[in-house]
């Protein structure tokens, strides 16, 4: 099978870049072992606002609103982030008194949704927090299972049964002139979000939950399907098993459903992401890129690889496939012309140059498509 | 020996990351609750298993074992072996007279063709339906597929000399569907291959490929029938055959359920045995051979890929085939399961499941009124059909309506 | 009686102080425990969980194999649901000397233990893990034993019959009154408050810890430590104990325990400062995972959850300073008789396998002291807990058609099972989705098992020690506490402290799918929660 280009990875830096060169016309195949991370998006694109409303209006032509507001963003353990640019689902708020009363309403028996943390912080920054809670019979039968009480399930109760939600807090509500709910509304159809606003008697703000990210399952399919309805071609659960690499060109990969039938292209772009989509694999001696055995540094010492405080800055997650200026992967330090590497297999590495995670995504994404419609100029 | 150069563990369960991704795209999860879901069901419920199989839980029955955990799985975590293959391992019960009845597709093929018009005017019947939904618990909205009275292989067999004059050969393996209930397929899959200049061959005895034996239970039963298929499809490889089949059910169960699930070896074979429309894109985009489609064809199809095919990732093949002819506007409906997963939705128990799962992928078909729907699954057709009135139609069979006689 | 008055004061949470408190406390004695941190955090939770049946120690010391044998017999009787009865294996390789096996058996038989000498084929029938190129086997009555569980469920019945347990608190100092020790100052460490406790007799059970105790108290005590380290593979690759028939030596011990397997250990002599703070090195782990794999391959491929190491408490027997005659035996120290200090006395040496006979030494000498004249009964009373064939028949005796979770419970409680709430499907409801611990369990631990943090509810209920690590329940079982607690603040910090302490584990066997899981975990924990 001939294409323009093949993506290798079907996350949110794959997509980016197929959507991209579809609209430029390009035909172009996406490869993703799975799904993404994407299903544990924040909202927040961590993005500098140089690209802005580029990447707003690939969003907006797919169909996902966002925010381009710089403020803070409240996170669901209670801390805040600096946001610039956000899916809609996420609130953007000017400072950390987010509301002199805020409500703050969890599902009964919702392990995810953190209200007893939220309400602590807020509380800290000079907003009264009152916790409540809902349960609607609608969703009992969930309960059935012990382990269905979780964001996704409650979202697609959700999608129906919204509307029963909103009665229920507009009885609970007094005088707040903030409510928080959970991100678990408008998984199919984003405009509940809306209608949610309008129906409730305060401002309304969603919050995160502990992954699957609801906004991030919907963000997801609605690319996904821009993607093809521009004409491109995902296989979804397939995966690159080896490239044909000669020369410093890839003229090939075989995957592992099409086996004999090779997805040829002119370009070739990596976006299989860091060590838990396997981009990059460790054992306890070596990290190494398995498609292509791309360049990649880390210190030889194992024990360097880590530092002891979790959240310390973990050497590990610096380490990414190397490239040169225009994103081309380096191997035997030597750039593969029609190779690309974008999004997390970067590891950190392109932190200063792109933002991290979704902004690295994008970022990296664009600007190897801007590379390669130049190319052909 | 290479230390910890990489992981092994049965059906990758130790790749799992805890994510919950399968979940998500659970079909069951959503309408039945005491399904487990595919994370405990699967890898979290092995770790237990393997402490003590006191832990194997009765509800993995209702996994429909249409594989979209897989698909969606980050880690290549093949969840749903897990889940099947522990129920070959820790469920001793043995399976109701019903689940042995609709797990023998090939026996009660056998079985009803003589007396066709009886067979299909009885399960047809409204007091029959009744009996059977009291007495077997086969639920009474359900229609049973009409068996044919005469089956394809007799048709194929005595047109042996004619097909053996084609240059280039092929095997087919055509199922107890087409043989039983719907010969049309088969017909319309030679009629198809002879206007690419290739013949069509029976393979030497074929069996069920096993795929409702292993749903209902009956896993030695089926992995007698995965050795006979293996015998003669390997026979025919050895001839230098290809070895094609119409539906992915069948071709995705010889190919990955035999080894994976009945442990046994298929590797001989495997390469070998193709769906019809991977093989015939192939021959097209190889420009070995060519079709003539008629000029007057104009039909809107929406296409729906069976979750078999979803998994094999072959749906490609088809969506391209159907691309290829003038005149068809061409619409991919949403990865999306219909519901029926072979004989599960028969079962009275599964049945309000079974359309419930299976509800989204009909609105978006009512909402987009195409011609008629194509796919590649014959229990996905009678779902489709049963629950919407559109007419399905396989793409091998739009291919032979489109091209010129 | 004076407030803060006690017959007895018990040093150390580990299971020989849990086992001492439950034996004085069933004679008849006020008893009060003090534990710096929580129960079984030193050598008692930093094992192999092997029931031993003494096989191991048949051919050098004979009378360790035989104290071994008779615990064991005694724990499967009154700790049951503390016990996996796995059996085990003895295997030599066809690097091994097979002539040792018939040592090996002879010096079991001679010990009391049972030791069948098995056709390898018919083991690898037995156990397919086995390494398949086995020259011989010898089935022995080994298992596995769940330490967390024996410890508090010993501490449970200690305070059944009346005993006082106080976690967190450090015993900063002894009340001396010439030459008899009086009673202890202490400080806890979470109510930031200095308390003087009193007893007629304080007992030194620190295991390690014991030499800073005896030289706060004045005495001299020499202790070895040995440092041992493990990994904990992430599922059962063996159903049966797999042991080395040879000379003890480095990671010769596979066992199977709840829903992992942990082989071990190595042993290096550290110095005492780094008793505290011991980390399992690079070239450990390598060490262990290919011994391991001759024991069975499986283990070269298989996904690893976390390393960790203990201090094995070993003693001078006489006092030798030089370190040169080291006991691996029960060292009872009365202080009165060795170093003329009245009103204190050590219980050390050992093994886990041993806590009830060690106990029961050291209560003997303690009753001896009080002139309290009353039996020893805890070879013969269960544990709360305790009871039924095996944990299906408990479980279907609670229950007439137990779920996953409450099947779960009953593998973790035993008996106690019963008294965790699962009738509302609100309890049910999973937190811990690798172990199955439900919202019923944990609020029953919060409820009965002093906890006051993450990692205390993890040895209380497994939270956190399956395949994630803690990365799906910790923020939940966090928000729990909060609740619980009526602290955020607290809960939040402690979920810091409870991940980094399963990245403790997780970084010294930090590739592949073990890194993985820690990528995810930090996405989810700094880019998602925002911790």
């Amino acid at each position: 099978m001939r294409f323009d280009t093949v993506i290798i990875g079907g996350g949110l830096a794959g997509l980016t870049a197929g959507i991209s060169l579809q609209e430029a016309g390009r035909k172009t195949a996406i490869v993703s072992s799975g799904q993404n991370a994407m299903h544990f998006f924040s909202g927040n694109f961590e993005s500098p606002s140089a690209d802005r409303d580029r990447i707003a209006a690939l969003f907006a032509a797919a169909g996902v609103r966002t925010n381009a507001i710089d403020g803070q963003m409240l996170m669901p353990m209670g801390t805040f982030r600096d946001a610039s640019l956000t899916l809609e689902d996420v609130t953007v708020f000017p400072d950390r008194h987010v509301a002199d009363k805020a409500l703050i309403v969890n599902f009964t028996g919702f392990h995810d949704f953190f209200s007893t943390f939220i309400a602590d912080a807020l509380e800290q920054d000079g907003t009264a927090c009152r916790i409540r809670f809902v349960r609607l019979p609608e969703m009992e039968h969930l309960r059935l299972s012990p382990s269905e009480m979780r964001s996704v399930n409650i979202a697609r109760a959700m999608d129906e049964h919204w509307e029963k939600v909103v009665a229920d807090i507009r009885i609970l509500h007094k005088d707040e002139d903030l409510i928080l709910l959970p991100q678990v509304f408008g998984l199919k159809d984003a405009s509940v979000l809306d209608k949610i606003r309008t129906a409730l008697p305060a401002r309304v703000a969603f919050i995160g939950t502990m992954p699957p990210s609801v906004p991030g399952i919907r963000t997801q399919m609605l690319l996904k399907r821009r993607f093809e309805v521009l004409g491109g071609t995902y296989l979804m659960g397939d995966e690159v098993t080896s490239a044909a690499l000669h020369d410093g060109i890839v003229s090939s990969v075989t995957t592992r459903n099409l086996d004999t039938v090779r997805l040829f292209a002119d370009h070739f772009i990596l976006a299989t992401g860091g060590y838990f989509s396997k981009g990059i694999v460790t054992t306890p001696t070596q990290v190494h890129e398995p498609l292509f055995g791309l360049d990649l540094d880390f210190p030889e010492n194992r024990s360097a690889w880590y530092r002891a405080d979790f959240f310390a800055d973990q050497p590990f997650m610096n380490f990414g496939v190397k490239t040169d200026e225009a994103l081309h992967a380096l191997k035997d330090g030597e750039p593969v012309r029609n190779l690309f590497a974008i999004g997390s297999i970067l590891g950190n590495t392109r932190k200063e140059d792109f933002g991290t995670a979704a902004g690295l995504a994008i970022r990296t994404a664009f600007a190897v498509v801007d590379n390669i419609k130049g190319e052909n100029v | 020996m290479k230390i910890q150069e990489f992981t092994a563990s049965a059906h990758n369960f130790e790749e799992c990351m805890k994510c919950t991704v399968c979940t998500a795209y659970c079909p069951v999860v959503p309408v039945n609750p005491r399904y487990p879901g595919p994370k405990q069901a699967g890898p979290d419920g092995e770790r237990l298993r393997l402490k003590d199989p006191y832990f194997f839980n009765q509800a993995l029955k209702y996994c429909l074992n249409c594989k979209r955990c897989e698909v969606a799985c980050p880690s290549g975590v093949n969840v749903a072996d897990i889940i099947q293959a522990a129920r070959i391992r820790y469920d001793h019960t043995p399976p109701k007279l019903r689940d042995r009845m609709l797990a023998n597709t090939d026996f009660m093929g056998r079985l009803a063709r003589p007396f066709a018009p009886i067979v299909n005017g009885m399960t047809g019947l409204g007091v029959s339906k009744a009996v059977l939904d009291a007495t077997l618990a086969i639920d009474r909205h359900r229609t049973f597929p009409k068996y044919s009275g005469r089956s394809f292989e007799g048709w194929l067999k005595r047109r042996t000399k004619e097909q053996a004059k084609f240059e280039r050969q092929v095997a087919y393996f055509h199922g107890c569907y087409v043989n039983y209930n719907y010969p049309q397929l088969g017909k319309d899959f030679v009629k198809v291959m002879n206007a690419l200049g290739v013949g069509v061959q029976l393979l030497d005895k074929e069996k069920c490929c096993g795929v409702a034996l292993i749903a209902n239970g009956m896993a030695k039963q089926a992995a007698k029938h995965a050795d006979k298929n293996i015998k003669a499809i390997q026979a025919a490889v050895d001839k230098g055959l290809n070895v094609l089949t119409t539906s992915s059910t069948c071709t995705f169960t010889i190919r990955d359920e035999y080894p994976h699930l009945l442990q046994k070896e298929n590797d001989g074979i495997r390469d070998s045995l193709l769906l019809a429309t991977r093989y015939i894109y192939q021959l097209l985009e190889a420009s070995t051979a060519q079709l003539k489609f008629k000029e007057n064809y104009h039909v809107r199809i929406a296409y729906h890929t069976p979750c078999h095919l979803e998994k094999l990732g072959w749906g490609i093949f088809s969506y391209e085939l159907l691309k290829m002819i003038p005149g068809v506007e061409f619409t991919l409906l949403d990865s999306n399961c219909c519901g029926i997963s072979g004989t599960y939705g028969f079962k009275k128990e599964n049945y309000e499941a079974s359309q419930a799962i299976g509800k989204p992928l009909f609105d978006q078909i009512r909402s987009l009124n195409p011609d008629f729907v194509a796919c590649d699954c014959e229990t996905c057709k009678w779902q489709i059909e049963m629950s919407t009135g559109f007419t399905v139609k396989h793409p091998v069979s739009i291919l032979a309506e489109a091209i010129e006689d | 009686m004076k407030r803060n008055e006690y017959d007895v004061i018990i040093v150390g949470g580990g299971i020989t102080g849990a086992g001492t408190a439950r034996d004085c406390a069933m004679r008849g004695l006020r008893v009060l425990l003090i534990e710096r941190h929580d129960i079984a955090t030193g050598a008692t939770g930093r094992n192999h969980g092997l029931l031993h049946s003494g096989a191991r120690y048949a051919v050098t010391d004979q009378e360790s194999a035989n104290e071994c044998i008779r615990e064991n017999m005694i724990l499967r009787r009154i700790a049951s649901h503390c016990v996996d009865e796995t059996d085990g294996f003895f295997i030599t390789l066809p690097e091994d000397d097979l002539n040792y096996q018939a040592k090996f058996v002879e010096s079991c038989l001679a010990a009391g233990i049972s030791a069948e000498v098995i056709d390898p084929k018919e083991a690898l029938r037995m156990e397919p893990a086995l390494n398949p190129d086995l020259i011989g086997a010898v089935k022995v009555p080994d298992g596995s034993v769940d330490p967390f569980r024996l410890c508090a469920s010993n501490m449970v019945d200690a305070k059944i019959h009346g005993a006082q347990v106080l976690l967190y608190t450090e015993v900063t100092g002894f009340i001396k009154d010439g030459d008899t020790i009086k009673g202890v100052r202490t400080y806890n460490h979470q109510t930031h408050k200095a308390v003087e406790y009193y007893a007629n007799i304080t007992v030194n059970a620190a295991g390690i810890w014991g030499q800073h105790i005896a030289d706060l108290a004045g005495v001299k005590i020499g202790m070895f430590p040995a440092k041992g380290a493990l990994l904990i593979f992430a599922h059962r690759v063996n159903g049966i104990v797999i042991n080395r028939c040879r000379k003890p030596a480095n990671a010769d011990i596979l066992v199977p325990g709840d829903t992992v397997c942990i082989i071990g250990t190595t042993s290096t002599k550290i110095p005492f400062e780094e008793c505290d703070e011991v980390r399992v090195t690079p070239d450990e782990v390598n060490l262990l995972v290919e011994e391991g794999a001759k024991l069975a391959p499986a283990l070269a491929s298989t996904r690893i959850l976390r390393a960790y190491a203990g201090v094995r408490p070993l003693v001078s027997a006489d006092n030798d300073p030089s370190g040169r005659n080291i006991s691996r035996g029960i060292v009872c120290l009365d202080h009165e008789e060795r170093d003329g200090l009245k009103g204190f006395v050590t219980i050390t040496g050992g093994k886990l396998m041993t806590y009830r006979l060690m106990a029961e030494m050291v209560t003997d000498l303690v009753c001896r002291k009080l002139s309290v004249d009353k039996a020893c009964e805890t070879a013969e009373t269960p544990l709360p807990g305790a009871g039924g064939k095996n944990f299906r028949e408990v479980a279907e005796k609670i229950w007439e058609n137990p779920t996953t979770v409450q099947k779960a419970a009953v593998a973790r409680l035993g008996t106690t099972a019963n008294r965790v709430q699962t009738s509302d499907s609100l309890d049910q409801s999973l937190i811990c989705e690798c172990e199955e611990v439900s919202v019923g369990e944990i609020n029953s631990a919060i409820e009965r098992l002093d906890v006051s943090g993450l990692t205390d509810l993890r040895r209380r209920t497994r939270l956190g020690m399956g395949t994630c690590q803690g990365e799906l329940c910790g923020c939940r079982a966090a928000g729990m506490l909060a609740k619980a607690h009526g602290c955020a603040d607290k809960a939040r910090d402690d979920l810091k402290d409870f991940l980094t302490e399963r990245w403790k584990g997780m970084y010294p066997i930090g590739w592949g799918d073990a890194l993985r899981e820690a990528e995810y975990t930090q996405w989810v924990y700094k880019h998602v929660l925002g911790v």
